[in-house]
């Protein structure tokens, strides 16, 4: 299971960089999202289609849902939210 | 088929939008809290495009992300979303109650920003949509006894304007339309007289109908209007001109 949520992750964010013309930095779980070269209109698009692949939003759900730091804290949070 | 919905479906402008989105061919997905008659005649006997009503109470905001997914597991991706539905609550304000001002504020303000977060998340998703918000001109204009209407009214200009910049980059676009007085039962209230004076003030000399509106919106929503965002189309016979 977790790892099904960690390649729909990865591959959400290839797909999305490569339909908003953004160059992707390698991805790495200590990657910083803010420097991964998507926005956060990409980010806003990854979490809607995540939504529809996974069946949640991890971030609709909770109150204050902080939006995560590294690629790492992002798959953590799909993959708590998964259990 | 394209899947539109169009918030307050069920009466007065969102009727006739029904009426002329099916004839153009959009699978139409109409809002209210309750069926009318002459909706369900509409359903019985579409145009091209089908017609479906869903019952939901758009002031239950939180019910909102629930029904809209639901909706989406329904119908699949969403083209189109008309926020039409509101009330039309007049009233000083000094004397307005406090309650009746939140109903005022939560239905034709809080509900059209909260469904359109969800359906245009769905949007995203899907890589393209049209929103269309229905203002007045009232928002413009001003006219006493209608301070907090025009208010949620004017709120929708400010929202469609940011949101079109916000979501363009993934081909949606957002508009606004703002119809003068239509007669509908929102309108009935207001005596002869007035409709009267309303009429002989406008550039053409008469009033808007119900279609004139729904035209408007069907123009937002086709593909002639694919590079025009963010701004708010007045249908008022020239009452502001
Ligand atoms: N008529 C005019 O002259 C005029 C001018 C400028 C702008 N507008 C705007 O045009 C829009 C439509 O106005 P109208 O004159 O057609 O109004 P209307 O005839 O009173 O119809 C209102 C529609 O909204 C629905 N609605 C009301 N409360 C609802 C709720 N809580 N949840 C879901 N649906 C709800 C109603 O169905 P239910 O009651 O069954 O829920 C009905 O379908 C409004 O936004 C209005 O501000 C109208």
């Amino acid at each position: 299971m977790s790892v099904s949520v960690r390649s729909t992750i990865l591959s959400q964010f290839e797909q999305v960089a490569r339909e908003q013309n953004r160059k992707l930095a390698p991805l790495s779980d200590d990657l910083v999202l803010m420097d991964s070269g998507l926005d956060s209109l990409c980010f806003a698009i990854v979490v809607a289609r995540l939504e529809d692949a996974l069946g949640f939003d991890p971030f609709g759900a909770t109150e204050d849902a902080r939006f995560p730091v590294t690629l790492g804290d992002f798959i953590a949070f799909y993959e708590d939210a998964a259990k | 088929m394209h899947n539109v919905i169009v918030t307050g479906g069920s009466r007065g402008l969102g009727l006739g939008m029904v009426r002329v989105l099916s004839s153009a061919g959009y699978n139409v997905i109409a809002i209210a809290r309750q069926e009318s008659a002459e909706l369900a005649a509409v359903i019985q006997d579409s145009g091209r495009g089908p017609v479906h009503f869903r019952a939901f109470d758009l002031c239950d905001t939180p019910g909102i992300p629930g029904f809209v997914k639901a909706l989406r597991r329904e119908f699949g991706s969403f083209y189109g979303l008309v926020n039409n539905a509101g009330l039309g609550t007049g009233g000083l304000l000094a004397s307005m109650p406090d309650a009746q001002i939140e109903r005022l504020v939560r239905l034709n303000t809080v509900a059209p920003v909260i469904l359109t977060k969800y359906v245009v998340r769905s949007m995203m998703a899907d890589g393209g949509g049209r929103i269309v918000n229905v203002s007045s001109i009232v928002s413009f204009t001003g006219f006493s006894g209608l301070s907090v209407y025009s208010a949620t009214k004017s709120s929708l200009v400010g929202f469609t304007r940011s949101l079109a910049r916000e979501v363009g980059k993934v081909d949606i676009t957002v508009n606004a339309v703002a119809p003068g007085f239509v007669d509908t039962e929102m309108t009935e209230s207001l005596h002869s007289e007035q409709r009267a004076k309303i009429m002989r003030r406008s550039a053409l000399g008469r009033l808007v109908a119900v279609e004139d509106v729904a035209n408007a919106v069907e123009f937002l929503l086709s593909d002639k209007a694919k590079n025009i965002t963010g701004t708010v189309l007045t249908v008022d016979a020239g009452s502001t001109a």
